[in-house]
């Protein structure tokens, strides 16, 4: 189920990505083919996997019924709390990098961190809050000292 | 006779003192890596390209070369002690390390890993550089049809041999030559697919993509460790070294997974994992004793550590004297050749010879520090493993989100990283393989250009492409890896299964 899916989606980017090549300009100066007809290969390109995935996934879907499939160790087992964890920290990182140039790196860097390990480092928030102020620290430091980055100060602006 | 020079010449660059030192750092963060379930080298090596921007080219180099053989080194040691491979080549370690740790012989497992590793690298080094100088002279003659046929063999194979299905392999190519095509056309000044951020005119930062592919998705993957808890560590007893029975049957394995590492990394895309596998169905098929894999057997450990260590090696023929990655790996390396300005193929021996064979030659050093490293300190290392990964994936996080930001200073880099981690964790949720896409990527650029020139030459006939000798072989090749994947590829797949299977029993 998940291939058709897969599938789908990589036939409906290819679609768009044709169409967005098909609206760019036609321009060829010295050059027989222009900006437009190497895109249009790399399209097609992607449409054709996408329909030989279905075709792979409808041929092992036949087969299947016959042979039955031994799954890689690689693959652990689902853990129903896994998709909430990674969408909370999915959100939590996007408002880190909100906060990146208004807040500053430090304050943010250390309010991340901090809660980040809060949820995944449990029952230490002593350590916890060594590791966010230490970590934070010797980033910044190496940055803006030893590599010449400056990072935004944000509202520490006044130090 | 030239190389002998080279390797001379490299080994009074490699032996400068800040040389040697940054080749230290280099192998030693491999070692590092590849003791934290998760961060491969790919991540690793993306992860320090910021901090190497102020650097001599030629020094951050062998600093990302040293974390890229460091890493493929040190994974043995999860895999012995942890019963989890620290990189997906030292999947195959996995299967009779852990087994022989079971039975109190981790420190032999190690010493054998470590030698072997050793062994392989030198081997694999000294047929670079004797391979690599020839290899480029032919290449110097490749014109635009030429270039378009190897790198198009090059995505060929890296797309129909890496992973489980072609179409996915292909998906992820051409997702990275769709990548490489944002930006402003170079030969016309049009601006394409930059869907109106100014940001995307000057192409999609390699470093972000790589950051976010690797660092940041493979942060989700501990994630998901931590929270199913518990994994089982044997300790090590005993001396960290192996009797002569059982080195004299390893011994053999190990040449001979040096040779098949070797030239699955001189073929473009197969990658260590692939180099392991054989190397291991190899031993088992001549062995006498092919009952005991899967259940302790040092081959078992000797063949795929010394196949995965030469293939690194392999692998660096292409890229140094083609200018073609030969794994995820070193296409990361070659993005940061790039963002250095220094444009890797078969020029590199003229117009940087320093570097060239400096690299090189920082190579043999560079694994005799490792087995020094390895092989006292195994237990040092081993304490990483003791580190709460909760932490570590915080850690990973916060460097991830420095590096990116400090290339270009700006926060939309961030959320284009961002974006990339969200695809790196759908790629391994749908066992799309990540590497064509760093392919596609990465010689996207230079496949549309040789297209180009090629067409311009030829007024528009694609004929160009079949009336090169060379280029009709490339194209061959291309065809017959395909060809290959689709017959053979299911062979070697269900061999490992069935290791794996065995080896779960044994366990």
């Amino acid at each position: 189920m998940r291939d058709w899916v897969l599938a789908g989606c990589a036939i409906i980017g290819a679609l768009i990505y044709l169409y967005a090549d098909s609206q760019l300009p036609l321009v060829r100066i010295g050059d027989p083919l222009g900006p437009k007809i190497f895109p249009a290969i790399i399209g097609g390109g992607l449409l054709l996997s996408g329909l030989l995935l279905m075709l792979e996934t409808y041929r092992k879907r036949q087969q299947v019924a016959s042979v039955s499939v031994v799954p890689l160790p690689a693959h652990l087992p689902v853990d129903r709390q896994r998709p909430g964890v990674l969408l909370a920290m999915l959100a939590w990182t996007v408002v880190y990098y909100l906060a990146f140039e208004p807040v500053g790196y430090l304050v943010a860097t250390v309010v991340f961190l901090l809660g980040l390990l809060t949820m995944f480092h449990r029952k230490k928030p002593l350590t916890n809050l060594a590791v966010a102020l230490g970590f934070t620290a010797v980033i910044y430091a190496i940055f803006t000292q030893l590599l010449h980055v400056p990072m935004p100060p944000g509202i520490l602006e006044f130090l | 006779m030239e190389s002998l020079y080279g390797i001379l010449h490299g080994l009074a660059v490699a032996a400068q003192p800040a040389h040697l030192l940054y080749t230290l750092i280099g192998v030693f963060i491999g070692t590092m890596i590849s003791h934290l379930p998760g961060i491969g080298p790919s991540a690793g090596i993306a992860l320090l390209i910021p901090v190497t921007f102020g650097m001599d080219p030629s020094t951050a180099l062998m600093m990302l070369a040293g974390i890229y053989y460091g890493c493929m080194y040190g994974g043995a040691v999860t895999a012995i002690l942890l019963n989890t491979p620290g990189d997906a080549a030292a999947v195959m370690t996995v299967l009779d390390g852990y087994p022989m740790a079971r039975k109190g012989r981790a420190g032999a497992a190690l010493a054998i890993a470590a030698v072997s590793s050793f062994i392989a690298g030198t081997m694999g080094v000294t047929a670079l550089a004797f391979v690599a100088m020839p290899l480029a002279a032919v290449a110097l003659h490749f014109g635009p049809a030429e270039y378009f046929s190897l790198i198009f063999f090059a995505l060929t194979t890296v797309s129909a041999l890496t992973g489980e299905s072609l179409a996915k392999g292909m998906m992820s190519t051409f997702i990275g030559l769709g990548l490489a095509t944002i930006g402003i056309d170079l030969q016309t000044g049009v601006p394409r697919f930059t869907m109106g951020f100014v940001q995307l005119q000057d192409r999609v930062s390699f470093l972000v993509v790589v950051v976010g592919l690797f660092a940041i998705a493979e942060v989700t993957r501990m994630v998901e460790g931590t929270l199913q808890g518990t994994m089982h560590t044997v300790r090590v007893q005993g001396k960290l070294w192996f009797t002569r029975q059982e080195w004299r049957r390893a011994k053999p394995a190990i040449f001979r997974g040096s040779a098949i590492g070797f030239f699955c990394g001189a073929a473009p895309g197969l990658g260590g994992t692939i180099a392991a596998m054989l190397a291991y169905v190899t031993e088992k098929k001549i062995s006498k004793r092919p009952q005991e894999f899967g259940h302790g057997a040092i081959e078992g450990v000797a063949a795929p550590e010394a196949a995965t260590n030469a293939d690194t090696c392999g692998a660096f023929v292409h890229l140094l004297a083609l200018g073609i990655p030969g794994s995820g790996s070193t296409a990361v390396i070659m993005g940061a050749f790039i963002m250095y300005g220094i444009q890797p193929g078969p020029m590199l021996f003229t117009t940087h010879p320093d570097l060239v064979w400096g690299l090189i030659a920082s190579m043999y050093i560079g694994n005799l520090m490792l087995l020094v490293l390895n092989l006292p300190l195994v237990g040092v290392f081993a304490r990483i493993l003791y580190v709460p990964p909760g932490i570590l994936l915080v850690l990973i996080l916060g460097i991830a989100s420095a590096g990116v930001y400090s290339f270009n200073m700006d926060v939309f880099d961030l959320f284009l990283a961002l974006f990339f981690g969200v695809m790196g964790y759908a790629f391994r949720r749908l066992d799309i393989p990540k590497a064509p896409l760093i392919f596609g990527l990465i010689l996207g650029h230079t496949v549309e250009q040789s297209f180009r020139q090629a067409m311009t030459i030829s007024s528009g006939s694609l004929m160009i492409f079949l009336q090169s000798p060379i280029s009709v072989f490339l194209l061959l090749c291309a065809a017959a890896s395909v060809l290959m994947s689709m017959w053979a590829k299911r062979k070697p797949a269900a061999e490992l299964h069935k290791a794996v299977e065995q080896a779960a029993e044994g366990g």
